[in-house]
């Protein structure tokens, strides 16, 4: 009993006094020291952390088999086992850089992200709302960035050498038909959905993923924001209307609504246009959304925008200006747009949703009648995940159908009915390759169906990014898209196919210190766009061809001086292609060859008070004087504006917002309009287009109501 | 009946050295925490918090059941987040200390000091970008420290640091800063009157309240 007794006493002893030193080196996979790193034996005290050369060494009193850890922010966990036999253990450690979000490259070639939750972004999602000269609409402010190129008297976006329609809008993924509302011929319009709405904008002018199809050259792709932490009421007085917004939050949701009322007539009647209106457009506008986590992880989101806008004004002959035409719009818009998100376990998560938009144009001529009505239904479902920690992948189905009707009731004459039901039925899947932090791989390929030419297409998409240091990375992207023809081109001939653009592009992306530099060169070829049989517009065919190519740089810096953020863009553009009616390859009207921008933001806070100003020029665009031989030769004298805006938050739940474009008040003139008739000299009369008024003046008052008092409405302008 | 002594001898020495050891173990617990809360308390540099954030997560591992270890090293972190410049190594940070804070509310969820360090999370975080984050995360930390407060009224962190939120709102504003004033005052009481039966229990906040109470005066 004895020498049991003390051998217990012995083993007590030695498991108390026998140490063994464990020491090493840590270093990551170029053999450098990683300083700071912890490493332990798993489930015990023992442990140290690295020093500057990421050596170490601790004792420890144990004895058998245990866990040797080491971590590292950044670095993924390493473990091993060890057996702990009072022998000095030394160990080498080779930490495996980890995949992460916030270090891995990523694809830049042709986005630019607004987001306020990824953090290393170009654009944030409030610059959109408090950019001069946008007054607070999304293409107005991504007007700003380089590829895009100012079409004045349209107010949509162009990117790089496209026309407007070859940009589509996605909210949360599906996609809306008519993103813009109604405007009086040669005015620009606005953006339906308000910049607030969304907590990411990202704006693709090339190149992006097999996801979104059913765009030529651009993709904008809006998403909205999750469900409100707080109830509040918002009261908006301005210059031009009213509106009242309430939300109300409970803890798994929330539901919002909102209520516009427009009438631009009291301002016109301040300020002179150049527009004859006999009734200025009036709109009321009614948006209400709904959020609802479902589970742990889940999501539903409801949104649904309805409008409805009229206007009459006159139009008035070229020729003689007593003679003139009541033009007269009625607009009803709805949008309907469902979506669901949920993770199906760490890895995967699914999505999907449904779109419904519903627009129609009431519009008379004097006496003759013109209907135009579009619905479209857009489902969609989306799978993505990873399949490891270096692979994600992203596949998914959708099916767009439109149903378009036309009825045209000429006074004298007999009535034109014109109508097609598309169906497009898609696929896709794209895959991420991370080889390292530093270099990821994208492919992937889309494959449409159309059931009115029963085209199959499949369209390949890849893109590649590489760190080229720790703030510099270069991309590249490829891709082949597809659209339908616009509307009024399909009404005529449903038989089409879809036209075509290649787009080729290379990046280089440098953030460092909050200043960004981007330069990107790009080339695009456009093919099966529609042209008219021998200057036909009755008779069409896909023959139509051409490119565009460029070189944009991008400056922003919200570091160097306090308090001001600033950014700059040029974009460089050469654009030619042979479609509708060109006799030719020339440049079209919409394309013009240099666009600069300057965008500056100042806070005040001795004034309690953000402002800013834009400045942009863009050189002449080319317009058809028939009084001249070549086609489309003619060019507008140069575009330039200096936009001012002003944020006064004299109290944390009031906002007073004063803006105002073109500050200087210069003339410009965008294009020509022609008479149909020559005259006396065997010349045609011509008519600029101007812009509707010199200046565009808004004052806005912003009162938030809520039990924080220091909520405003500051994100959403 | 000698050997029934043996093992009655036996068994009562297993006892003993396996509650020796639980005792052992506990004051080894309290021992290696108050330490290692001095030096995150007292570090001056990134590196000096990294080491002592690395012994929480440490200790940590082996005490399971512990709330403390993992509030203290988010509280590390935080500090590491207040010392960085580089905005994207702040926010590195600050996830760290945020997943740390989530761990121990797991373990105790209506721990108002662990709710507090939540919102500590989200304050700081404003500081990465005030133009960009202001909106979203001074109102996320304020409702944080509301539910701080509210689950101990006594918690004269929760209060400090709402004080602090209040203070920079109304100087933004230009308007009073009575409502700052007053919870800062009432923290101050607090930090006097402040009791734990914990040992671990966080001490921190109360030279901040103190100089913040110049600008009240």
């Amino acid at each position: 009993m004895k020498f049991l007794f003390t051998t217990v006493l012995v083993a007590i002893v030695l498991t108390a006094y026998g140490q063994t030193k464990i020491s090493g080196r840590v270093h990551d996979m170029r053999g450098e020291g990683v300083p700071g790193a912890n490493i332990f034996l798993l489930d015990t005290y023992d442990g140290t952390s690295s020093s500057g050369d990421g050596k170490f060494e601790f004792n420890t009193h144990e004895t058998g088999t245990y866990v040797l850890v080491v971590k590292f922010i950044g670095f993924k966990e390493f473990r091993r086992e060890i057996v702990l036999i009072n022998k000095p253990v030394i160990v080498e450690i080779n930490l495996i850089e980890e995949i992460n979000e916030l270090e891995a490259v990523t694809i830049t070639a042709g986005a630019f992200t607004a987001s306020d939750e990824k953090r290393r972004t170009v654009f944030r999602a409030i610059d959109i709302a408090t950019t001069a000269g946008a007054t607070a609409d999304i293409a107005g402010a991504l007007n700003t960035l380089p590829g895009t190129q100012k079409v004045g008297e349209s107010g949509r976006l162009f990117v790089r050498g496209g026309d407007g329609n070859e940009t589509r809008t996605f909210i949360d993924g599906m996609v809306v038909l008519d993103a813009y509302g109604p405007s009086a011929p040669n005015t620009p319009s606005r953006g339906r959905f308000l910049p607030f709405m969304f907590k990411g904008t990202s704006f693709s002018t090339g190149g992006y993923s097999a996801e979104y199809g059913q765009a030529l050259s651009s993709a904008l792709v809006l998403d909205s924001k999750d469900q409100s932490e707080e109830s509040r009421t918002d009261i908006g007085i301005l210059s031009v209307g009213a509106d009242v917004a309430h939300t109300q939050a409970w803890a798994s949701g929330s539901a919002a609504g909102k209520i516009q009322y427009t009438n631009i007539r009291p301002y016109f009647g301040l300020i002179n246009q150049e527009v004859d209106w006999k009734t200025p457009p009036e709109s009321i506008e009614a948006s209400a959304a709904f959020r609802q986590k479902v589970g742990k992880r889940g999501m539903v989101k409801f949104f649904g925008n309805f409008n409805h806008t009229d206007y009459q004004l006159y139009n008035h002959d070229i020729d003689n200006t007593d003679i003139k035409q009541l033009y007269d719009l009625t607009n009803s818009y709805r949008y309907l747009n469902g979506s669901y998100k949920n993770s199906l376990n760490d890895n995967w998560i699914v999505r999907g949703g449904v779109s419904y938009t519903y627009q129609q144009n009431n519009t008379f001529l004097d006496a003759d009648h013109a209907l135009d009505t579009e619905q479209g239904i857009h489902v969609k479902s989306v799978f993505e995940g990873s399949l490891s920690e270096k692979v994600e992948l992203k596949t998914g189905i959708e099916a767009i159908s439109r149903n378009y009707y036309l009825n045209y009731s000429p006074e004298n004459g007999p009535a034109i009915n014109r109508a097609f039901d598309e169906l497009i039925t898609a696929a896709f899947v794209e895959g991420d390759l991370y080889t390292s932090n530093r270099f990821v791989t994208r492919g992937g390929a889309r494959l449409e169906y159309n059931n009115l030419n029963q085209a199959l297409h499949i369209d390949p998409r890849i893109s590649f990014a590489y760190k080229t240091g720790k703030v510099g990375q270069v991309s590249m992207a490829y891709g082949v898209f597809r659209q339908s023809p616009k509307n009024d081109l399909l009404r005529v001939n449903d038989q089409l196919d879809a036209e075509k653009s290649e787009h080729f592009i290379l990046n280089y992306q440098r953030i460092e210190n909050n200043r960004t530099f981007r330069i990107e060169t790009y080339y695009k070829k456009y093919a099966s766009l529609v042209k008219y049989i021998n200057g036909n517009a009755y008779d069409l065919n896909n023959a139509g061809s051409g490119y565009a190519q460029g070189i944009e740089l991008f400056w922003r810096d919200n570091q160097t001086i306090r308090n001001v953020d600033y950014w700059v863009s040029y974009s460089y553009l050469r654009t030619e292609r042979d479609y509708l009616d060109f006799p030719y390859r020339t440049t079209p009207t919409f394309a013009s060859g240099h666009n600069f921008s300057i965008v500056y933001k100042h806070f005040i806070a001795a004034l309690k008070s953000q402002v800013g100003a834009t400045y942009s020029f863009t050189s002449g665009r080319p317009y058809n004087d028939p009084n001249e031989e070549k086609f489309n030769h003619a060019r507008t004298p140069a575009y330039r504006d200096l936009s001012f805006n002003w944020s006064y938050l004299p109290k944390p739940y009031l906002i007073v917002y004063f803006s105002c474009t073109n500050v200087l008040g210069r003339d410009n003139i965008f294009g020509y309009e022609f008479s149909g008739n020559m005259n006396a000299e065997g010349l045609y009369n011509s008519r600029a287009i101007r812009q509707p008024a010199p200046r565009f003046i808004f004052l806005g008052i912003f009162i938030t109501l809520s039990k924080n008092k220091t909520v405003n409405q500051l994100p959403s302008l | 009946m000698k050997t029934q002594n043996i093992i009655s001898l036996l068994i009562g020495m297993v006892v003993l050295m396996v509650s020796t050891r639980g005792y052992a173990n506990d004051d080894k617990y309290l021992e290696a925490m108050q330490k290692n809360i001095q030096s995150v308390y007292t570090a001056k540099t990134i590196e000096e918090l990294q080491g002592a954030v690395n012994s929480f997560e440490r200790i940590a591992s082996a005490e399971k059941t512990k709330w403390e270890p993992y509030y203290y090293a988010s509280f590390g972190y935080i500090m590491m987040a207040n010392r960085e410049k580089d905005g994207a190594k702040k926010d590195q940070y600050l996830d760290q200390a945020l997943t740390a804070v989530n761990k121990a509310k797991e373990m105790v969820p209506g721990e108002s000091e662990v709710i507090t360090l939540e919102g500590f999370v989200h304050m700081i975080r404003v500081t990465v970008d005030p133009a960009s984050r202001g909106p979203q995360f001074a109102g996320l930390a304020m409702q944080t420290f509301g539910k701080a407060v509210a689950l101990n009224p006594e918690n004269p962190r929760a209060l400090s640091l709402m004080a602090q939120m209040q203070y920079g709102t109304a100087k933004f504003f230009g308007s009073s800063t009575a409502e700052a004033c007053g919870t800062l005052m009432k923290s101050l009481e607090k930090f006097d009157t402040y009791k734990s039966d914990n040992a671990l229990a966080p001490q921190w906040g109360r030279e901040v309240a103190e100089s913040m109470k110049s600008q009240c005066l």
